[in-house]
């Protein structure tokens, strides 16, 4: 993701929205391949789980169509960052007045959702700016490596103890 | 369930179980501030985050849906509210990946049940409390799973109330949580359709809304895992069942009772009440808390207060870092960090990772998160 973002925004600042939609297109292909999965693997099981296979057929088909056109329209980058940031600023901004209402940290969140919420209104307005959008989209990427990259040093296992332990193991 | 139930119906458990008026009230305090402990409570009291025994609306639409926010999510849930009732069932047909999920479908008398009441024996009374959460909501919550899982927790149209003439209505589900149920009309809140198996729209019993909630509701519906056989849940007998079972547990729990057994109740304790018990339990309202107090002021001779989650937040906060451990709420932290912690462990020797990584001290000695070094600490000081 880190790579991504630095290879649109070194190589191609200008043209990047196109790249941005190559890579749309190419995870809506994906999200179909991972339908027809899921519902072999899981969905088969499922009361309905019928709709599975129908999703993954219709992505398959929609992201082939779109891998084969040359360009993606830059406006339909533009919405799907809009509608990304926007409803991530949202999500945001109601946990922090939740937590405020309980007397917890909410700052913090207020910032994230007002930072998303910001962006969004900046991708509004870069409607003949490809190139802001590339920064935009390439922002995103950098911002969720990192948080990729914290959650991934971060300590998630749980110590257990059995009841009858008597402590022979020295802890470090 | 809720408050009517966690709070003051956990409450007369404990006092026919022989816990005294103070101890009852401790015991059911906790019980209740199990549906309260989240992390933005922990955040203000600066308490271990690790503690968290329940999520907030919007904590859970802010929550990361990756693998690690996933672990997060079902530590909580399965540990607390769909306790697993058999993590080594059996499916045949089915991948790996569906079978670790099918295996934490929440249910009674499964042997975590077992282990849940060992663990708060010879514990303080918030262990107790905690544990007769847990209990509780194994009836409440059966055949719902404690993880975000659209394969398990769906429910669709084939869903219908049993009323208490006898005949059936198809319920009505809407989307807006900010509406009440309406039970005249039949119409009840539920969570929104996501078609992504890990959405938290997916948790738990969110999918056919609060009736598993209430005491006096009877439905049957076709669970998303169920091979399309109906379910029929009958929940004031199972809420009777979760009743006497509590009492049976903390009669054990308070030492007058040689061992604790699934599939025992303890119905002498509720011998003349159990009319009584039948009808709060059948009443069609949507919280019975008035009834149950009731029942225990009559119970104890003594008031019962109302539940406050500020009531232990001073002492808490005032206490110096060495003796917060003692206060009431950091040993309700202690008894949350063990459950979560006997829990994983469980679900991780079961071959699924869920619900994370587990390590056992014995084997290995200290490591991963932090909060739970204080785990180390009160076995320590229970050795001494």
């Amino acid at each position: 993701m880190l790579l991504l973002g630095m290879a649109i925004i070194l190589i191609l600042p200008s043209e990047g929205y196109k790249v941005i939609g190559a890579i749309l297109s190419v995870i809506l292909l994906l999200e179909g391949i991972r339908s027809l999965g899921f519902y072999f693997s899981m969905a088969r099981n499922m009361v309905g789980g019928k709709i599975f296979l129908f999703r993954g057929i219709i992505a398959l088909d929609l992201g082939m169509f779109a891998t084969s056109l040359h360009e993606i329209p830059a406006i339909y980058v533009l919405i799907y960052l809009l509608v990304g940031h926007l409803f991530s600023g949202v999500v945001d901004v109601l946990r922090a007045m939740e937590a405020r209402r309980m007397g917890s940290r909410w700052r913090l969140n207020i910032a994230y959702g007002a930072a998303n919420i910001l962006l969004a209104v900046t991708c509004s307005f870069c409607f003949r700016d490809p190139t802001l959008l590339t920064y935009v989209y390439a922002a995103g990427l950098f911002y969720s490596a990192c948080l990729r990259f914290a959650q991934a040093f971060r300590r998630t296992a749980i110590v257990y103890i059995p009841l009858e332990s008597d402590f022979s193991t020295p802890a470090h | 369930m809720q408050e009517d139930f966690h709070y003051y119906a956990t409450y007369c458990a404990a006092f026919l179980a022989g816990y005294s008026h103070e101890e009852s009230l401790a015991i059911c305090y906790s019980a209740q501030f199990t549906d309260l402990c989240s992390a933005s409570l922990l955040a203000k009291l600066r308490a271990p985050l690790s503690a968290a025994t329940t999520q907030l609306s919007m904590e859970m639409a802010d929550a990361r849906t990756d693998m690690i926010g996933l672990q997060n999510i079902t530590r909580i849930w399965a540990s607390f509210h769909f306790l697993p009732r058999d993590l080594h069932a059996e499916k045949k047909g089915v991948s790996r990946r569906y079978l670790r999920k099918y295996r934490l479908i929440c249910g009674p008398n499964g042997e975590l049940v077992c282990d849940t009441v060992e663990l708060a024996k010879g514990g303080s009374l918030q262990a107790v409390g905690l544990a007769m959460h847990v209990l509780a909501d194994t009836w409440a919550h059966a055949n719902f799973a404690g993880t975000p899982s659209l394969v398990i927790n769906n429910t669709n149209y084939h869903f219908y109330e049993l009323l208490p003439d006898g005949s059936e209505r198809a319920v009505k589900f809407r989307n807006n949580p900010s509406s009440p149920d309406d039970l005249a009309q039949g119409l009840f809140t539920r969570s929104l359709y996501q078609l992504n198996e890990n959405s938290v729209m997916n948790l738990g019993h969110g999918r056919a809304g609060h009736l598993p909630d209430y005491s006096f509701m009877r439905y049957k519906y076709l669970p998303a895992w169920g091979g399309y056989r109906e379910i029929l849940k009958e929940n004031p007998s199972d809420y009777l069942h979760a009743f006497c079972q509590m009492v049976e547990a903390m009669k054990y729990l308070r030492g007058s009772r040689d061992s604790f057994a699934t599939g025992k109740y303890d119905w002498e304790a509720i011998g003349g009440l159990e009319d009584r018990i039948r009808e709060i339990l059948c009443r069609r309202q949507l919280n019975a808390c008035a009834d149950w107090k009731a029942l225990g002021e009559e119970l104890s001779g003594r008031t019962i207060e109302a539940f406050s989650v500020e009531k232990y937040q001073k002492e808490y906060l005032e206490a110096g870092e060495k003796e917060k451990d003692a206060t009431f709420l950091g040993r309700f932290f202690l008894a949350a960090l063990a459950q979560k912690s006997m829990v994983t462990n469980k679900i991780y020797k079961s071959g699924s990772l869920l619900a994370g990584y587990s390590v056992d001290f014995e084997k290995k000695g200290f490591h991963g998160m932090r909060d739970f070094r204080k785990l180390v600490e009160q076995a320590r000081n229970r050795r001494r």
